[in-house]
């Protein structure tokens, strides 16, 4: 494990890369912390002692490493780019031509690109806008008095709107620069140093507030939590595929046989985020309708009671569902039995003992169907574990709370990835890698 | 000194989201944000993206500065 790492920087080429991607993640985190110009770093600090219950912004938090709440340059995170590959992605079910572009290969897939950043500079204006509404109605930290934007005439906004939707398009130029020469995927590094960087805060809060036994058992627990995440996303299925022997001339072709790797977790984080935002959305209407002064009406307080509280039953089973939907869902979306047969039919392949074409479709979607049962109770029990431990990571944190739930997912997602690209350009020199 | 550096910042800000949009997109969607294909494109960067990476990084700094220098008034003044 060791000896992988000194080749990996004894390697030149490699060691470029890793420092590359290192000095960007720098840069990020550098501008997480530099407040928007405007912006009154003392009274965002003071505000934000002040108040712990985060409630409707922790998913964004989480996304954006804690920078939003902090009001920074890069305060919108990397959340207006997921959004729009979201909407993107569903788009390609509902508009033909979205659909065209997905299967036309690589040049399709660019110009989606190229609609999905487009999309972003505009979320991200929206995104600014009403972030920055919020604060100045001083709803960003509720109850407390002390004005986050000291000169809040119209201009000065404007400037912080503006700075914060080039921060986003920044970051996105950051994110696609590591994919393009240093290591790994730019945009889940990003999110990964984010979630990465609240670790320690976080494991402080609860050494303080709970003392050293209780912090004991929850790094034990997030051990174990990790473990297990690793073991069934490394998870899958192989389908072996044979390949027909074929002569051209005088030489043989083909005759391999292979296998199709289906996923346990085929689906990945991406239902859990579905999912939460999803739940958010009665929440943030029920704010965006309440006035100050009179009561909170009826459906008001049973949204709060019931869907807000993260303790409550009713809001923990509505996720659990919610994720199993959205994972057969995107598992529909993204993996087309019909097309991997006919690829298969085209190239001469077959499965052992099976038809190729229709048949052979069929079979893999009931395994698929089949698979895909356990990697959706997985991900609902790992998305809510951390619901019913609220006792020890305190209201409003679950979604931020580092080890469980949506955060170890990302994490270990990303940090399997990111090694095995490391190790498939250690392969290129040599055979000893990180993973065995 | 102060509307001038905010007049920076919204020129520089402006700019910058232009030249990112400019850039072509590596990004290749959802489908390699967690853990999807491990597809990665040989085409090395043409003069033309070259230039580009230049001009936004030039913008992306002056960007900078201006946003420091305003936090900076902000604290003195």
């Amino acid at each position: 494990m060791l000896g992988a790492f000194r080749s990996a920087l004894a390697t030149p080429d490699l060691r470029r890369k890793i420092l590359f991607t290192l000095g960007i993640l720098v840069l990020y985190r550098f501008g997480t912390t530099l407040p928007s110009p405007g912006v009154s770093y003392v009274n965002v600090q003071k505000c934000y002692d002040q108040v712990d219950q985060q409630g409707i912004y922790s998913l964004i938090n989480l996304f954006s490493g804690g920078a939003l709440l902090q009001l920074s340059v890069f305060a919108l995170g990397i959340m207006p780019y997921i959004t729009s590959s979201i909407i993107i992605q569903l788009l390609t079910v509902v508009i033909p031509r979205f659909e065209q572009l997905r299967k036309e290969g690589q040049s399709g897939q660019a110009k989606l690109t190229q609609y999905t950043r487009y999309l972003t500079i505009a979320l991200a204006i929206l995104q600014a806008t009403g972030i920055v509404a919020l604060a100045v109605r001083g709803q960003l930290f509720a109850g407390c008095t002390d004005p986050v934007i000291p000169d809040q005439s119209v201009f000065n906004l404007i400037v912080v709107v503006i700075t914060m939707t080039a921060g986003t398009s920044v970051i996105m130029w950051l994110g696609e620069l590591i994919t393009e020469r240093g290591i790994g995927n730019g945009m889940s590094l990003l999110i990964f140093t984010g979630i990465a960087a609240r670790i320690p805060a976080e494991g402080g809060n609860i050494l303080n507030s709970q003392g050293g036994l209780v912090f004991f058992v929850v790094c034990v627990f997030g051990l174990a939590i990790i473990c297990s995440v690793v073991f069934v996303e490394q998870g899958q299925r192989r389908v072996p595929v044979q390949y027909a022997k074929r002569m051209i001339g005088r030489r043989m072709y083909g005759g391999t046989s292979t296998y199709l790797p289906l996923k346990v977790n085929q689906a990945g984080v991406i239902p859990v985020i579905f999912a939460s935002s999803l739940l958010y959305l009665p929440d943030l209407i029920s704010r965006l309708t309440t006035s100050t002064t009179s009561e909170p009406s009826g459906w008001q307080q049973w949204v709060a009671q019931y869907l807000v509280s993260q303790s409550s039953w009713v809001h923990i089973s509505l996720y659990f569902l919610l994720i199993i939907f959205f994972t057969y869902f995107y598992v529909s979306i993204t993996f087309n039995p019909d097309e991997r047969a006919d690829e298969m039919k085209k190239f001469g392949g077959f499965i052992p003992g099976i038809r190729p074409g229709r048949p052979t479709a069929e079979y893999l979607r009931f395994v698929l169907g089949r698979i895909t049962l356990p990697g959706s109770i997985y991900l609902g029990i790992i998305a809510i574990l951390p619901n019913l431990f609220l006792d020890i990571t305190g209201q409003g944190q679950n979604q931020n709370f580092p080890f469980g739930g949506t955060a170890v997912l990302i994490m270990v997602g990303v940090g399997l990835d990111t090694v095995k690209q490391i190790e498939s350009q250690l392969m290129q020199r040599n055979y000893e890698g990180f993973l065995r | 000194m102060k509307l001038f550096l905010q007049i920076l910042v919204i020129v520089s800000s402006v700019l910058l989201a232009l030249l990112v949009l400019l850039h072509r997109g590596r990004g290749g969607g959802l489908s390699s944000l967690f853990g999807g294909g491990m597809q990665s494109s040989l085409a090395g960067s043409s003069v033309v993206e070259k230039n580009l990476d230049r001009m936004t990084l030039f913008v992306g700094v002056v960007w900078l500065i201006s946003i420091v220098g305003i936090g900076l008034l902000v604290k003195v003044g």
